[in-house]
């Protein structure tokens, strides 16, 4: 039985045992009135507040029932926020405005990278100039996702667009230079998959040269790493699955000891989504691929009780209803398969999200529609209590996003959480709604189905291996494409209400200059020459750690001082292999 | 660049949505050019990304069309049918004749054995004269098998082995007659993507048997084309195939998963006798160990002292395709 198998049969069981208490709470009068004691224990501790109209209200939202069965639907099925299975929220208060409130962090994370590491850098003190907790989010170029040099054959043309371009540890020390990387407030995070190992590494060794050793274990952030996503549906992954899934758990088995704040994965179905997912498929398939990783670690001799909570997710927010309540599902899911399958403790359980609206629905016609769009999918992801949030640029079909546009995206967020009122005051404001429970039942089904499916085919990667995944994504990807083609997916400006002038849009177009992507080639070459005595010597010493089966992260760390992204990941190709697309 | 010269394509359709493309379309409108092979056409589009004016730029510099956002795939369809049309691009066949570059010059030759609206002797007319003649290796198996797989990581040994010589691969790839077909084997393929690898796919037109109605002739040419292996993929085979016989190769493989089905069906199988080398792929499966005893049992029948390697392609360094290596290869 494969751990999908276990996770489907736990879910039942845990929704079984909540309908058993649900009855006995209905016919046992003496547990009856424990439960009803601890709910109005719950409801009488809970805080108020006086909104600026006047109005008092609770801090948090609670059903208004004295019905001992659904009070104990409530209590057992959903858990109030940031108690088991996490249904509301993974954590008891999020957004609201309370200075004494712990987890008040703005979720505002925004992505940005363009053209080299000191623009980038521009870019991020630039968005970050009111921020009191600093969150940066990294986007990288085409070349570095593949782990090329800038002075690779054909990829001149690609440095620096869609994201930073970054060859070597000097631009990763250019790239955040001016924040404190070590920081009780400052995390970043870094969105590569394939390279990612030897990114990380450039970032451990930039942060030691620049703030000595002891910065290590201080060191908070993010590192996207997921492989099994890249397989599925983005395709940028370069070694073989194993060795890229050997790497992946060298590197989390390092971090876990020496750097205890960083998240060293970030198991993602935005891209799964992005490919052409349906929501179920989206959240089935991140699931899965979650659990996974944590069967891979565990195996590996790691434990859950380390490592479980410093797993992470990352979704898409789009505007089908499902998004209504899909990381609402996934908490849950997430929650009871890391108990009941993995014996993992509370902070292990819990699916702690950063959610992006989604690009795909974001269309060139017409773009200022956009911002409509995007701020309709920030309101459903903050419906879902996502833990951080990045709001897309309404000018992003054209271009790498203008800083008009970035800002317009960022205060879309304040707008939401700071402004209006809906998420400032009181937790779980619209969560109680019948519509939302129906529609979180209907995915829990579809999900689980999806699970029994990937079960029968050996589980995640034999599915793999069977294309099951990619043929589901892209059979969906191929229906939304029909319905937009048959006019029955309405998209305003592209089959609907279309603008007859047709005009080209007035939008400023973000570009890397030609003596940019020089610049960069031109350092590159210099690096490497300066590097020429010790390059070799690193990349053997490096090729013996992967022969011998030691930690490779452990090497890479050391390997970055002086070789470049491009040399590595050559090295790298020689001992493990290249990974072969799947057509 | 390498594979539109290969297969000697009439035009590059290049997809580009996140930035720099009028550098990477000029760049490949520029390469073309240096390679005397501007015969070939690009065109192409990145949904929103490319604006209007970048466009502009881009057909100055010699792209023939960029398609923008919400353009249907039939529009994009009709217009390389018709501006890519032999005929209608007057020149794609006239320059070919003077071509220097040896690989555009065999590439077009095989267009030529293939389209077969030349004789032979016309074919091989301005062929390199006959070198010492390379190893030829016909490698077939049923669909699935891993053949592709298999192919590249015996080249990926062939080119550490050997730092000097040249290969090249014959693929076919199934399609009815009179139609082309998705060349997909060589979008799998990650170390024949080299400059010392000339790979050609095929389509068979409607021919069954695995191969093309082309096959004979275009690897008589590959044969002389200065190469020290030459290799002939299959399409994948039914039981009843026996492909290599028209133009026969040196050593054939055949190429087996354990699934082939019962004891009886195996029994069918027309090419282990015709093999000179099983290789059962994908030996990790469950499964393996029943498939290889019968197959053993099945060869020493024929008495022949064929061999049977096990092997899993997909594994980096597998010690069984080092095996197949040595005795088929080197």
């Amino acid at each position: 039985m494969s751990v999908l198998a276990q996770v489907t049969n736990a879910v039942e069981a845990f929704n079984r045992f909540v309908e058993q208490q649900v009855s006995q709470a209905r016919s046992d009068s003496q547990f009856g009135e424990r439960l009803m004691a601890r709910w109005q224990a719950a409801r009488g501790g809970l805080g108020t507040v006086t909104i600026p109209t006047a109005l008092k209200l609770p801090r948090l939202a609670l059903p208004l029932t004295d019905e001992p069965g659904e009070v104990a639907r409530y209590l057992y099925g959903e858990g109030l926020p940031g108690e088991f299975p996490f249904v509301n929220a993974a954590y008891r208060e999020m957004y609201l405005v309370n200075p004494d409130a712990k987890n008040t962090e703005e979720p505002t994370r925004l992505f940005a990278g363009l053209a080299l590491a000191e623009d980038t850098n521009h870019r991020f003190h630039y968005l970050t100039r009111h921020q009191k907790n600093i969150r940066l989010s990294t986007a990288f170029d085409g070349p570095t996702l593949y782990g090329l040099d800038s002075d690779a054959d054909g990829v001149f043309g690609k440095i620096g667009e869609g994201g930073v371009a970054l060859d070597t540890i000097e631009d990763m020390e250019r790239l955040y230079a001016g924040f404190p990387l070590g920081g009780e407030h400052f995390s970043v995070s870094m969105t590569i998959n394939g390279p990612a190992p030897i990114i990380l590494a450039m970032y451990v060794a930039a942060a030691k040269r620049r703030f000595g050793p002891e910065v290590v274990s201080t060191l908070r952030g993010t590192i996207q790493a997921d492989i099994l996503k890249e397989v599925q549906a983005q395709n940028e992954i370069i070694f073989p699955i194993e060795a890229s899934l050997r790497f992946l758990a060298d590197m989390v088995e390092h971090t876990t000891t020496h750097l205890p704040r960083w998240y060293p994965i970030s198991i993602s179905g935005y891209h799964i989504a992005e490919a052409g997912a349906t929501p179920v498929q989206q959240a089935a398939y991140t699931l899965s691929n979650g659990f996974t990783y944590v069967e891979l670690f565990r195996d590996r001799g790691l434990e859950v009780k380390r490592f479980g909570p410093r797993l992470s997710f990352f979704l898409d927010c789009g505007l089908d209803i499902e998004y209504v309540a899909l990381a609402r599902v996934c908490r849950k899911l997430w929650a009871i398969g890391m108990r009941d399958v993995f014996g993992a403790d509370p902070p292990a359980q819990l699916f702690k999200l950063h959610t992006q609206t989604s690009g795909r629905s974001l269309i060139a016609q017409e773009s200022k529609n956009n911002l409509t769009r995007t701020a309709i999918e920030l309101v459903l992801a903050c419906l879902n209590a996502t833990n951080s949030c990045h709001s897309n640029s309404a000018d992003e079909p054209f271009t790498t996003p203008s800083e008009e546009y970035v800002r317009l995206a960022a205060n879309s967020q304040a707008i939401l959480l700071e402004e209006s009122g809906l998420f400032k005051f009181m937790m779980n404001t619209l969560t109680g709604s019948p519509g939302v429970k129906i529609v979180e039942r209907a995915v829990e089904e579809g999900i689980l189905a999806e699970f029994r499916e990937i079960d029968r085919l050996g589980g995640v990667l034999p599915a793999i291996d069977q294309r099951y995944q990619r043929s589901q994504i892209q059979a969906a990807a191929h229906r939304y494409e029909q319905q937009i083609n048959d006019g029955t997916r309405p998209i305003i400006g592209l089959n609907r209400y279309c603008d007859e002038t047709n005009a080209a849009p007035a939008v400023k177009v973000v570009r890397t200059p030609r003596q940019k992507k020089q610049l960069q080639v031109d350092r590159l070459e210099k690096f490497k020459r300066r590097n020429r005595a010790r390059t070799e010597r690193a990349l053997d010493r490096l090729a013996a750690v992967v022969e011998s089966g030691g930690n490779v992260f452990k090497e890479l760390i050391h390997t970055v001082e002086c070789c470049s992204l491009g040399q590595i990941t050559a090295r790298l190709h020689e001992c493990v292999g290249r990974h072969r697309p799947m057509v | 660049m390498r594979a539109a010269t290969q297969e000697d394509v009439r035009a590059i359709g290049l997809s580009s949505y996140n930035g720099g493309h009028v550098e990477f379309f000029t760049e490949v409108v520029d390469l073309l050019k240096r390679q005397g092979a501007d015969d070939i056409g690009v065109f192409g589009g990145g949904g929103g990304t490319i604006t209007k004016a970048d466009a502009a730029i881009m057909q100055k510099k010699g792209v023939d069309r960029i398609f923008f956002a919400g353009t249907p795939l039939s529009e994009i369809v009709k217009f390389a049918k018709i501006a890519y049309n032999t005929h209608g691009r007057s020149g794609w066949r006239a320059r070919g004749e003077t071509i220097s570059d040896p690989d555009r010059r065999i590439a077009r030759m095989l267009t030529a054995a293939e389209t077969g609206d030349r004789d032979e002797g016309a074919c091989f007319r301005g062929a390199p004269a006959k070198g010492s003649a390379p190893i030829t290796i016909g490698i077939t198996g049923p669909g699935g098998a891993g053949k592709t797989t298999l192919i590249d990581e015996l080249v990926l040994r062939f080119l550490k082995a050997s730092p000097r010589t040249r290969l090249a691969i014959l693929s076919h790839d199934p399609s009815l007659i009179g139609q082309g077909a998705l060349l997909g084997d060589r979008a799998s393929m990650v170390y024949s993507q080299d400059d010392r690898v000339f790979m050609r796919s095929l389509a068979t037109r409607g021919q069954a048997g695995g191969l093309s109605p082309a096959s004979g002739r275009c690897l008589r040419l590959l044969k002389r084309g200065g190469f020290d292996r030459v290799f002939v993929e299959t399409v994948g085979i039914g039981q009843e195939a026996a492909p290599f016989g028209g133009e026969p190769v040196d050593r054939v493989i055949l190429v087996m998963s354990p699934d082939y089905g019962s004891r009886l069906q195996l029994q069918k199988i027309v090419m282990l006798d015709v093999a000179n080398i099983v290789v059962l792929n994908k030996s990790d499966l469950s499964g393996a160990k029943t498939a290889a005893a019968e197959i053993e049992q099945r060869l020493a029948l024929n008495g022949r002292g064929q061999k049977l390697i096990q092997t899993v392609a997909r594994r980096h360094r597998d010690p069984g395709v080092d095996e197949l290596f040595r005795l088929a290869i080197s």
